[in-house]
């Protein structure tokens, strides 16, 4: 865990509104589904660090590539900032992955930026296949990435320009074997559908979540998601984010609140 | 830092002797032990933890929080272990460190506040306590016990009597006279009075046409509160007798200097903890700084903005 300012190397468009940011930083281990808090302003608004996957390690190993959206405020300022310029970095951040068990096949289930944490974590598990969910042909550019891992990857866009028309749940539905270990990050619906289906399959399944965060190193209780039927101790009811997760197992967490 | 320097931060508030006038916010530090990898806890001037309660609270529903300009609103809903676990796992991790822990209670009823001060009176390394008054009286309906003078006094009377502990009494800025709040805690004997509290607030998500956070109403924090608070301590301090310890949207030296001037003894970093975990030793260089440029002392600063 490092508090520090880290140089960009490089912060390119790759895709409609995505952009590789690469950092000269590289920490001294990361585990794939960790993150970090990066602050996009020296100034007080916005005041807050905004949270970010770790994507990969930069060819050559002198940095890591963060991989983002622009989607408001914080985003729209990070994308505008060159070469040269520094930025606090505070991470890595997180529980990350729970590796699966040796022989199980790894079906990985991303919708638009929740692509991210895949990676680092399908570079580690080799040959798991990957569903993506994108809006349109143009946004799944990234999945070239997944292919150079040999990944299989299929697609499913809302406009039907790549891979199936609609959502990626669709695809799930072929893939949801017994021997299979589902690892799902997205939007808060495409995941209240993919652990209930998990559930209903009976289908081991890790969710990366997503939540505003104040602080990233669980003290603010800010990013508080409730525990599900397992969720013990009083206290334990609201589990963080930040520092519980961002994976769970997805039977810990109460869907209905989600 | 230098010899002379040191001396020119150390301040003492209530029998509480600290190297340099920067605290930790309640609800902001964790228990403290969660920035041991970030901050020097040996260089911060005293850490107060979060909030706590006879029992433990599980606390509210999400969305908990919201960024607002220069700021946040949280309504986090006073989660936190319960007293007794804080007393039995927490603070002897603690005991290494070279730092005063004060230790920030709230109750729900005046007999929980008084049995919350009694556990922590025998508990060992416990500098404080700082009685947080921005809380719902149940037995009143609800109100708020920092919002009126009546009740305040009652809370705080029932704290003193349960302790030998050092009293601090966190003032809520939701009221219309700081001053009327200030001599009603101070009747009741309290040692030190440190304000402000979050201020309450509202945002609205547009888009979806409901308010931003679960709670609908939270308490706002950080930088956009600041004029407000530097206000309220200097309205306070016309009429205070204890010392005064100044608290909103301090992330520089400076900052804690116009709280000083204003005439606070010391001060509290709160939400800059959020996007610095260094913040609070940050500030006390700060002001280290600004004595060592104006050849001073923090001491001989208090109030100097006169009225
Ligand atoms: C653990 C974690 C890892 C993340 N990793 C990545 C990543 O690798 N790449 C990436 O592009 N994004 C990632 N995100 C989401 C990213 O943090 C948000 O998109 C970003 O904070 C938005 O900031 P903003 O100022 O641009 O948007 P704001 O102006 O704050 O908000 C603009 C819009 O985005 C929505 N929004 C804000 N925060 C989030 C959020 N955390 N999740 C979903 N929607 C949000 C708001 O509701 C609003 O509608 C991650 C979030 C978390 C919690
Ligand atoms: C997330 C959060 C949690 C807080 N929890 C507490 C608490 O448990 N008890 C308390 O007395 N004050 C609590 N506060 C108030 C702070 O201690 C402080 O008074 C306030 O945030 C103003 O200071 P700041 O602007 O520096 O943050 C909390 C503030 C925030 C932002
Ligand atoms: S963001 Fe502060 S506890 Fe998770």
């Amino acid at each position: 865990m490092e508090n520090l300012d880290a140089g960009i190397i490089y912060n390119k468009e790759v895709g409609p509104g995505y952009f590789l940011l690469g950092l000269d930083w590289r920490p001294l281990a990361f585990k794939p589904g960790q993150f970090v808090m990066l602050r996009v302003s020296d100034g007080l608004d916005p005041l807050l660090r905004r949270p970010f996957g770790i994507y990969r390690v930069m060819s050559g190993g002198n940095g890591v590539e963060l991989l983002y959206q622009v989607v408001g405020k914080g985003t729209r300022i990070l994308s505008l900032k060159r070469p040269g310029e520094r930025l606090g970095v505070l991470g890595p951040l997180g529980n990350g992955f729970t590796m699966p068990p040796k022989g199980a096949r790894v079906v990985m289930v991303a919708g638009g930026m929740g692509i991210v944490p895949l990676y680092p974590f399908a570079h580690e598990v080799r040959g798991a296949v990957l569903l993506y969910g994108t809006r349109d042909a143009a946004q799944a550019s990234v999945a070239g990435d997944f292919k150079e891992l040999g990944c299989p990857v299929r697609h499913a866009t809302e406009d039907g320009s790549l891979g199936v028309k609609g959502y990626v749940t669709e695809l799930l539905k072929e893939e949801l074997t017994r021997d299979a270990v589902v690892y799902a990050c997205g939007p808060a619906p495409m995941l209240k559908a993919v652990a209930a289906m998990a559930a209903g399959s009976g289908t081991q399944c890790y969710v990366s979540l997503e939540r505003s965060m104040a602080c990233g190193i669980g003290v603010c209780l800010g990013c508080a998601v409730k525990g599900g039927a397992h969720a013990d101790a009083e206290n334990k009811l609201y589990k963080m984010v930040c520092s519980d997760g961002p994976v769970f197992e997805s039977k810990e967490i109460d869907w209905e609140a989600f | 830092m230098k010899e002379i320097s040191v001396n020119a931060l150390a301040v003492e508030i209530a029998g509480i002797r600290m190297k340099n006038p920067v605290m930790t916010a309640s609800g902001t530090f964790g228990y403290g032990l969660e920035f041991k990898p970030y901050t020097r806890l040996d260089a911060i001037g005293a850490v107060i933890v979060k909030g706590l309660s006879l029992r433990p609270r599980p606390g509210n529903p999400g969305p908990r929080i919201v960024e607002t300009p220069c700021g946040m609103l949280n309504a986090i809903g006073l989660q936190n272990v319960g007293v007794d676990c804080f007393i039995n796992e927490k603070l002897p991790l603690l005991k290494d460190v070279k730092t005063p822990v004060i230790a920030n209670i709230f109750g729900e009823t005046v007999s929980d506040y008084a049995e919350v001060a009694k556990r922590l009176d025998s508990a060992q390394g416990v500098a404080g306590l700082e009685v947080n008054i921005s809380c719902p009286n149940v037995k009143a309906g609800g109100m708020v016990f920092g919002t009126d003078p009546a009740s305040a006094y009652k809370v705080v009377s029932a704290v003193r009597a349960s302790t030998r502990l050092p009293v601090i009494t966190k003032l809520s800025p939701n009221v219309t006279d700081i001053r009327v709040m200030v001599r009603a805690v101070e009747d009741a004997g309290t040692d030190a009075i440190s304000l402000i509290n979050t201020i309450t607030g509202m945002v609205i998500d547009t888009e979806r046409r409901r308010p931003a956070i679960a709670n609908r109403i939270g308490g706002l924090s950080g930088p956009a509160i600041r004029p407000i608070a530097v206000r309220m301590v200097w309205e306070a301090a016309s009429v205070a007798k204890t010392p005064l310890i100044g608290i909103g949207g301090i992330t520089t030296g400076t900052d804690a200097m116009e709280f000083i001037l204003a005439g606070a003894t010391a001060v509290q970093v709160g939400t800059a903890s959020f996007i610095d975990p260094d913040a609070a030793v940050k500030v006390a260089e700060g002001i280290n700084e600004y004595v060592t440029r104006h050849k001073t002392s923090v001491a001989a600063l208090v109030g100097a903005v006169g009225r």
